[in-house]
């Protein structure tokens, strides 16, 4: 029987993986990937705590439609972080996050 | 002759003509180099009103005519751009378009030369037109806007010749000098106003009249006011501008010692005269000032070689006497004497324009002397304004003269002492002016300038035929005519309280105290009977303090630069040291001190902003789950 707990703890473990990904990685499209692990976290918490909550169950429906905003909004987002990092990469011929370091004070 | 429309309703005309000229004469200056004679058309049609007005003023016994529009609404309170027509300021506007026009004919030969004439002539517009409108105003905060173009008119005109460094710098002391007297009638007005609620000089009156003002105020604007007339009408101490406004254009001396400058002071207290009257000790103070500055004017007049220098002091001089006289009693007289010392003063200063244009600008009549025999008319033209200074009868200047005497003998008192130091100083005139003929216009040459100097052309000369005339008959017309029914002279006219009077003993007496002024003079200068260096030998002390000017202008130098200039650096330094380098650079450098501190932590590591981020969330839940 799979509980709201099996939910979280993997929720909770994508979600430390993103955030290890996020510090250690240095290719800013891995750093990007580890962005949307977290929010993939999220999305399976959202969904998680949504069927096991004690709404009726015409309301149960919300917390599958608030991941699906959350998705369409990340694809906008991960549009625009990709299109920057191509920016980036034509400027400098680098995505090494350890290189761009020019707002160093 | 019955006039078909009521001429005064369209006295605003006057100052407007001038005013137009003005601007059209300033645009105009890029489009054609003639545009000077409009401003000669259009203060010949203002005087032509002028006199039209007068005209009509005499024929029909009008008292006053009011006319005036709204300007600012404030409530219920209003100010206005109010014009007030009575004898007073209808005398006065047909002196200053008379003046005014004679002036700039005479300056369309005196400045034919000059690549700025245009310029000249619009300043001398506006000069005129601001004058007019300060004669005709019925309020006193109109009739200051108008003081303080009169101020600028004089400004741009004693710096016309703006190259020149003595020039702007008489500019200069000319402006700030009156400001200081201004800044006093400003307050002064204001003082008015909050007590009786209106600018209006005839409400203001009536209302002080009717002892709605107190003593003390009445007393210390009336004083105020007068600092104002003070800085103006170059009285003693804030004369020192008057001598200095000689760098200007010669025929711009003779409008600002005659009709415009001067006379503002002159005629502003004698529009409030009834209200200095009712302040205890306001007309003893003018009183006192105008005789300081008719002795210490006359004395430097004494001295003085250069031509235009010794008149502005005698111009100090005179109209010392005019506030003296003001503050005597009988304002009527003041401004007679203003009228006829400004046309003998015009035509003196035209003549002097007449010897600088034909001696290559000299001014020093030790460099002159024997002129009479190359320019006839500009030599028996000074001669007349000369005599009419002096107050030789039958010139105007005699006349004057002789009421102000009269009147001194109606103060309570002192007043033979008073009498015997005023007949003193008009020995003085008398004899500084007979000093400054002599020299200049007798003997023999003593340059070759001299020698070869030639009349000038007749536009320049006939000004002065014109004014030596009026000057020879003017005098006619200050005196009751056995001839003229109901005529009770000039001064009835502008005011019918005021009667002329006579009094033989008198008159004998200045008649003669101002022939031994021209005898003295003509034994010193005339035939070298007494020696002059001489004299000058035996007070050679006091001959070096009046020669200095009263060390006046060095008082003021010390001050300025030990009081005004130590203040100047003391407020400087709290500017530099407090505001700029404290406050201003201070918060700049603090901002700067901070961030070098802080610039570690902007280390360019991602990874390092996202520890930042993690720690932040970590922290808050923590924060919040504790909490």
């Amino acid at each position: 029987m799979i509980d709201l707990v099996h939910f979280q703890i993997l929720s909770i473990s994508l979600f430390c993986i993103g955030v290890y990904g996020f510090m250690a990685r240095k290719s800013a499209i891995m750093v990007l990937l580890s962005i949307e692990l977290m929010l993939n976290a999220v999305n399976i918490n959202l969904i998680g705590f949504a069927a096991f909550s004690d709404f009726a169950e015409s309301t149960r429906a919300l917390g599958q439609v608030l991941v699906i905003f959350v998705i369409t909004i990340a694809a906008g987002e991960l549009a625009l972080a990709i299109a920057i990092i191509l920016r980036l990469y034509r400027n400098t011929k680098s995505i090494n996050i350890d290189e761009l370091d020019s707002l160093k004070g | 002759m019955q006039l078909s429309t009521d001429i005064t309703t369209f006295i605003w005309l006057i100052p407007l003509c001038c005013f137009v000229a003005f601007g059209l004469s300033i645009v105009g200056r890029y489009f054609t180099e003639k545009i000077h004679f409009i401003c000669v058309v259009a203060v010949f049609s203002a005087c032509f009103l002028s006199f039209l007005v007068l005209y009509q003023f005499i024929l029909s016994d009008m008292s006053v005519v009011t006319i005036s529009i709204d300007w600012i609404a404030i409530g219920s309170f209003t100010i206005t751009w109010g014009i007030l027509v009575d004898s007073l300021s209808v005398i006065m506007i047909g002196f200053v378009t008379f003046v005014s026009l004679l002036v700039q004919i005479y300056s369309l030969g005196y400045m034919l030369n000059d690549p700025r004439i245009s310029w000249f002539f619009s300043v001398i517009s506006l000069f005129t037109a601001a004058m007019l409108v300060l004669v005709l105003s019925d309020n006193l905060i109109f009739m200051y806007f108008a003081w303080e173009v009169v101020g600028l008119g004089s400004y741009l005109l004693i710096g016309f010749y703006y190259d020149s460094e003595a020039a702007s710098r008489a500019a200069k002391k000319a402006f700030i000098t009156t400001r200081i007297g201004d800044v006093g009638l400003l307050i002064g007005i204001m003082l008015i106003f909050k007590s009786t609620g209106t600018f209006n000089i005839s409400s203001i009156i009536d209302l002080a009249q009717n002892g709605a003002v107190s003593e003390s105020i009445m007393t210390c604007s009336s004083l105020l006011i007068f600092f104002g007339a003070m800085g103006k009408s170059a009285q003693f101490p804030l004369h020192v501008w008057l001598p200095d406004a000689m760098e200007g254009p010669t025929p711009a001396s003779a409008l600002i010692h005659a009709a415009t400058m001067v006379a503002a002071g002159v005629y502003l207290v004698a529009r409030m005269h009834p209200f200095f009257d009712l302040a205890p000790l306001a007309l003893p103070v003018v009183f006192a000032v105008g005789l300081t500055t008719f002795l210490v004017g006359g004395s430097i007049a004494l001295v003085m070689t250069d031509i235009k220098r010794a008149l502005a002091y005698s111009t100090m001089s005179h109209l010392g006497l005019m506030m003296l006289s003001l503050g005597a009693g009988p304002w009527v007289v003041a401004i007679l004497h203003l009228v006829v010392h400004g046309l003998s003063k015009s035509l003196l200063f035209l003549c002097a324009g007449n010897v600088m244009h034909s001696t290559g600008n000299r001014t020093d009549c030790w460099s002159l002397g024997g002129l009479r025999k190359n320019m006839k008319i500009t030599a028996s033209a000074f001669t007349i304004g000369a005599l009419s200074l002096a107050g030789i009868i039958p010139l105007a200047g005699f006349f004057t003269k002789e009421e102000i005497l009269i009147s001194l003998t109606e103060i309570q008192g002192l007043w033979p002492i008073i009498l015997m130091i005023v007949l003193a100083g008009v020995f003085v005139s008398a004899l500084y002016i007979t000093r400054l003929t002599l020299i200049t216009f007798y003997g023999e040459p003593r340059s070759d300038n001299a020698a070869r100097s030639q009349e000038s052309p007749w536009i320049m000369t006939i000004p002065l035929i014109i004014l030596s005339a009026l000057i020879v008959i003017f005098g006619l017309i200050l005196i009751p005519l056995p001839f003229v029914d109901g005529y009770r002279g000039l001064g009835h006219f502008i005011d019918p309280k005021y009667k002329v009077h006579f009094v033989p003993w008198l008159s004998f007496i200045s008649i003669l105290v101002a022939f031994l002024g021209l005898l003295l003079g003509w034994l010193f200068y005339g035939n070298n009977a007494l020696s002059h260096t001489k004299m000058v030998g035996r007070v050679a002390p006091l001959y070096d303090l009046i020669i200095r000017k009263y060390k006046i202008d060095e008082l003021y130098q010390w001050v300025i630069d030990h009081a005004i200039l130590a203040f100047g650096r003391l407020i400087a330094l709290f500017d530099r040291v407090i505001l700029n380098d404290a406050l201003v650079n201070g918060s700049g450098k603090s901002v700067v001190l901070s961030s070098l501190r802080m610039k570690w932590l902007q280390t360019g590591r991602f990874y390092n902003y996202g520890m930042a981020m993690v720690i932040g969330v970590v922290l808050s839940a923590a924060v919040w789950w504790l909490a």
